[in-house]
């Protein structure tokens, strides 16, 4: 088990000096204009592609933000197509048990933008959603959402204002799908370390730690 | 499970297609009418549907779907996003439905639940048994086969659309009922506590296709002792007790994990089960999806 990592504070001398900032007028001038092909692949709804798209992504990211503008992202997933099509403008995501935090809920009573970034496994471009959201307890929703004889509670619905598949590079770059890749997993400690690093639970014992936590993932609906 | 390649979806009604599906390694396994299979979707959900082609035809199944509106991924996958020519697998027919001998026969549709009747309808008539049947629709478009079984069984087939004629009068068929007939229903909820009000118990059959709602005493931990490895399990409240078999290392197969599939019977010796499936399950057998135990342990054949 890993007690503090010796690493960890070699990095911060940079907040002594911040990263100079630079204006949008600079980024444009850097990375120049995008091409008018680019431009006008954002529809404003769903055509065949993008339904088949998310009926076979078992994973998407959705982003909200609260009042201030601050966003937070979170991972969200079931099987492929869990998120429902409503109708071409018009999408349903469902909420399963999670730490009950409800950030994202939070956040859409404040502020309903959303953004949402749904990925297919071994498909290197993913498809990008943007729109208002808020939730619902529509039983017709929910009743499409049932899952191995239980129902989610609540849902997200989201109107889209925007809809694009955004290229493939940064899959490309990630190796996200080469199954090597999945060896990067080995580098960290486990969560049962790392959380009683983080928490400060020095006679803990890890290993009860990651049975509680292997117990929990067994419920998932 | 047995691999087989989707040859055909053709739409059979309005919002209905017939999927036929060829064994993809050979002949593939054989069944009887009223049997289903399960068909393991590209999305990872599978799926329960009625044989309705012909027992006789080693080489395919056939297997009819309706797009349901409240559709969970299954019926909505296959109506939007399947192609012919991909490679799907299916379970080996299993028969929660069989059709028992009698002399006469009353047979029940409503809608898609028309799929296990057709092949049932046709063995009744080989068999040489009286046989009729009461289709029920919204609307003759709605109805899958409808034109095939007039064609097949001419005025045994009785065609009665809701739009027009209302709900079908089961008191009436119940009360001119044979009392050597068997009764056959297959159709929605509405319809099988119909023919539950109407039709007397000893001579009714129904199939579900989705789990009754049912009121059931709060989950209770219970030990699950596996006769034949000698190993006990305990479930607990939160657990059903096929994930706790599985997570203890059992490989119990399962398909709609609702209790209307029956993939995961298993053999009961001893104790009280709490049976909460809508199969029925014969004695000595138990679904462990839904189904737990009212005694404190259970000894299953394991």
């Amino acid at each position: 088990m890993i007690t503090h990592d010796h690493h960890s504070t070699s990095g911060d001398a940079i907040s002594e000096t911040r990263p100079r900032r630079i204006s949008f007028a600079e980024v444009r001038a850097r990375i120049g204009e995008p091409e008018d092909l680019i431009k006008g692949k954002i529809h404003d709804r769903l055509d065949r592609y993008c339904r088949r798209f998310i009926a076979h992504s078992p994973f998407l990211a959705m982003a909200t933000s609260d009042a201030t503008g601050l966003p937070d992202s979170s991972p969200r997933g079931d099987y492929p197509g869990f998120v429902k099509v409503l109708d071409e403008r018009t999408l349903a995501i469902p909420d399963r048990p999670g730490n009950k935090l409800a950030d994202s809920f939070r956040n859409l009573a404040e502020n309903d933008g959303i953004g949402l970034m749904f990925v297919i496994p071994g498909m290197r471009e993913v498809l990008r959603v943007n729109g208002r959201a808020y939730p619902t307890d529509e039983p017709d929703v929910l009743a499409r959402m049932r899952t191995e004889g239980k129902e989610a509670e609540l849902a997200i619905v989201v109107e889209l204002t925007e809809v694009f598949f955004h290229c493939g590079r940064a899959l490309i770059r990630s190796r996200l799908w080469d199954p090597a890749s999945q060896a990067l997993a080995e580098e960290l400690p486990s969560m049962g370390e790392i959380a009683i690093d983080q928490m400060g639970l020095d006679d803990a014992d890890p290993t009860v730690l990651e049975e509680m936590l292997e117990d929990d993932y067994r419920h998932l609906y | 499970m047995q691999r087989t390649i989707l040859e055909k979806a053709e739409p059979v009604a309005e919002g209905a297609v017939s999927l036929l599906l060829r064994g993809a390694d050979g002949p593939l396994a054989p069944w009887e009418p009223g049997a289903h299979i399960d068909l393991a979707l590209p999305n990872w959900l599978t799926r329960q549907y009625s044989l309705c082609g012909n027992p006789a035809d080693r080489d395919t199944y056939r297997v009819a779907v309706r797009h349901d509106r409240l559709s969970r991924g299954g019926s909505e996958y296959i109506h939007l996003f399947l192609n012919e020519g991909r490679t799907l697998d299916v379970s080996v027919p299993r028969n929660n439905f069989p059709l028992l001998p009698a002399p006469e026969y009353q047979f029940l549709a409503g809608g898609i639940g028309i799929t296990p009747i057709v092949p049932m309808l046709t063995a009744a008539v080989e068999a040489g048994a009286s046989a009729t049947l009461v289709y029920v629709g919204r609307s003759l478009a709605t109805m899958p086969f409808a034109d095939e079984l007039r064609a097949a069984h001419g005025s045994r087939v009785r065609i009665h659309t809701t739009e027009q004629h209302g709900r079908p009068d089961f008191a009436a068929e119940a009360a001119a009922l044979s009392p050597r007939a068997l009764v056959y229903c297959c159709g929605p909820t509405s319809m099988l506590d119909a023919a539950e009000a109407a039709f007397p118990a000893q001579q009714l059959h129904i199939e579900h296709f989705r789990p009754v709602a049912k009121e059931f005493a709060p989950n209770k931990p219970f030990d699950v002792r596996c006769a034949r490895s000698g190993r006990t399990v305990r479930v607990s409240a939160e657990d059903s007790m096929l994930d706790a078999l599985n997570h203890a290392g059992f490989r119990i197969p399962s398909g709609c994990r609702e209790g209307v599939c029956g993939s995961c019977e298993i053999a009961l010796v001893d104790g009280e089960p709490e049976h909460r499936d809508d199969i029925g399950a014969p004695p000595g057998r138990m679904y462990c999806c839904v189904s737990r135990a009212l005694s404190s342990d259970l000894t299953v054949d394991l």
